[in-house]
């Protein structure tokens, strides 16, 4: 039987663990990929990841219905990442062991992706992040919520707490420089608009 | 400058965003679709923000894996789970940490484990104290003594492996309960199914931090390949414009040189 998220909240407010690792399970990924396109650094979007869900159980009593489980884990999310933005925190950068082979490790990667797909992939995924972190935090809030995880203009003016006008605007600003920023480093397709 | 040249009568960036979300009512998509009939710079910048999202769409985050998971309410309540911090422990401290807690145990228990055709018997040090000859009641002392008397060590042999073997007996009948720990298990028998899920879970975040690390260290190592190609190709061309401009300076100061031997030569014939 699959349970709603408000039911599996109720249950999990009366004791059922497992109801909470349910509530887990379907919103890790979109939390998790939420807080890596604000943040742009994996580790640090896992941190933030734990923290929601840690914050989330806590806060779970209080929790009352008010808004969708959804839209209150992303509000909690989107707490987090601000702080995060505002400490800049950086990490190390991944170190290799010693005494490892590289190249075996190279040709042991992920047998579905060769590694040239793998640097294409990371080097899109630099381009759109280096242009990401020229927005203003607002407007980059805006477009990956509205982008990634196709929430209304209205869910997203809920979950900011700004008129409905204003988000339209952040994100047309925030497309507007997307769209220079992109030119400049990728040949940005030429396709139909995506409707 | 575009907004110059359209005449969208309303907020245009606006509902050229609504548009192009499809986030937009149907009136003001009516009235919006007739201005992009006449609009050319509308439909331009409308089709170039469209390529944006396209090339968003392409910009996707890493696996997460499983960041987080509660076994109880008293455990999660009280930070993170037992699984999260096993999480940001080394494999191989994991996997030593265990070898090292067994090999404690067994030492500290003297375990003897043993898999013959009864099944597995595991059986502490304890109950091979019971059966240590060093343990002998005053009637096999007697005997020891008065074999040693008689006959010598070859004598002795039998009437010790017999009183032992009758010592052994009243030691299993009287201690078993306490000190003996044989378990006959079926040989069919498994581990029981929370350990398997257990074991299950560590495999499963093992292999999951080896496939997060190679995966980084292939990249890393595509990145060097790459840097390490640009790098080469800019010192090749920094090679190549060296030894022009050494060529360049070396072809002069022979033209220089031929010049000067000209005069000279010229000179002396002059004098000649």
């Amino acid at each position: 039987m699959t349970w709603t998220d408000e039911e599996l909240v109720a249950r999990s407010i009366s004791g059922d663990a497992d109801s909470f690792n349910e509530l887990i399970l379907r919103w890790e990924r979109p939390i998790f990929a939420l807080a890596y396109r604000t943040i742009g650094r994996e580790e640090d979007a896992r941190d933030v990841c734990q923290e929601t869900f840690l914050r989330a159980f806590r806060a779970l009593p209080g929790f009352r219905g008010q808004a969708k489980f959804s839209s209150w884990l992303y509000r909690i999310a989107l707490n987090l990442c601000r702080d995060w933005v505002r400490r800049e925190r950086r990490a190390p950068v991944v170190q290799a062991p010693e005494d490892v082979d590289l190249m075996d490790l190279a040709a042991a990667a992920e047998p579905s992706e060769s590694i040239e797909d793998l640097v294409a992939r990371k080097d899109l995924a630099r381009v759109v992040e280096k242009a990401m972190a020229l927005l203003p935090e607002e407007q980059r809030t805006a477009i990956v919520l509205k982008e990634y995880h196709g929430l209304t203009f209205q869910e997203i003016a809920d979950l900011i707490g700004c008129p409905l006008s204003t988000v339209k605007t952040r994100l047309y600003q925030g497309l507007t420089v997307l769209r220079r920023e992109l030119a400049k480093n990728t040949s940005v397709p030429k396709g139909s608009a995506r409707t | 400058m575009t907004q110059m040249s359209c005449g969208y009568a309303g907020d245009r960036g606006e509902t050229l965003i609504a548009y192009l979300y499809d986030d937009i009512d149907a009136a003001a998509r009516a009235a919006f679709d007739a201005h992009l009939a006449a609009c050319e710079v509308c439909r331009a910048e409308l089709e170039a923000l469209g390529g944006v999202r396209s090339t968003l769409a392409r910009w996707n985050p890493p696996e997460p894996g499983r960041v987080l998971a509660f076994e109880s309410q008293a455990g999660a309540r009280g930070g993170r789970s037992r699984w999260s911090a096993l999480r940001e422990i080394p494999a191989w401290a994991q996997v030593a940490a265990a070898l090292l807690v067994f090999g404690v145990s067994a030492g500290i228990a003297n375990l003897d484990v043993r898999y013959d055709s009864n099944g597995l018997a595991i059986r502490t040090g304890w109950s091979k104290l019971a059966t240590a000859p060093t343990v002998a009641t005053p009637a096999v002392a007697t005997q020891i003594g008065n074999a040693s008397q008689s006959g010598g060590p070859q004598a002795l042999a039998p009437a010790s492996k017999a009183d032992l073997a009758a010592l052994e007996r009243q030691f299993r009948a009287g201690f078993r309960p306490q000190s003996t720990m044989a378990v006959p298990v079926s040989p069919v028998a498994r581990p029981a199914a929370g350990e398997t899920e257990i074991l299950r879970k560590v495999r499963a975040l093992i292999d999951e931090a080896e496939r997060r690390q190679q995966r980084e260290l292939a990249l890393r190592l595509a990145q060097a390949i790459t840097d390490m190609n640009a790098q080469r190709q800019a010192d090749l061309r920094r090679v190549d414009l060296t030894l022009n401009r050494v060529e360049n300076n070396l072809g002069v100061e022979v033209l220089k040189n031929r010049q000067s031997m000209q005069q000279y030569l010229m000179r002396v014939n002059q004098r000649q």
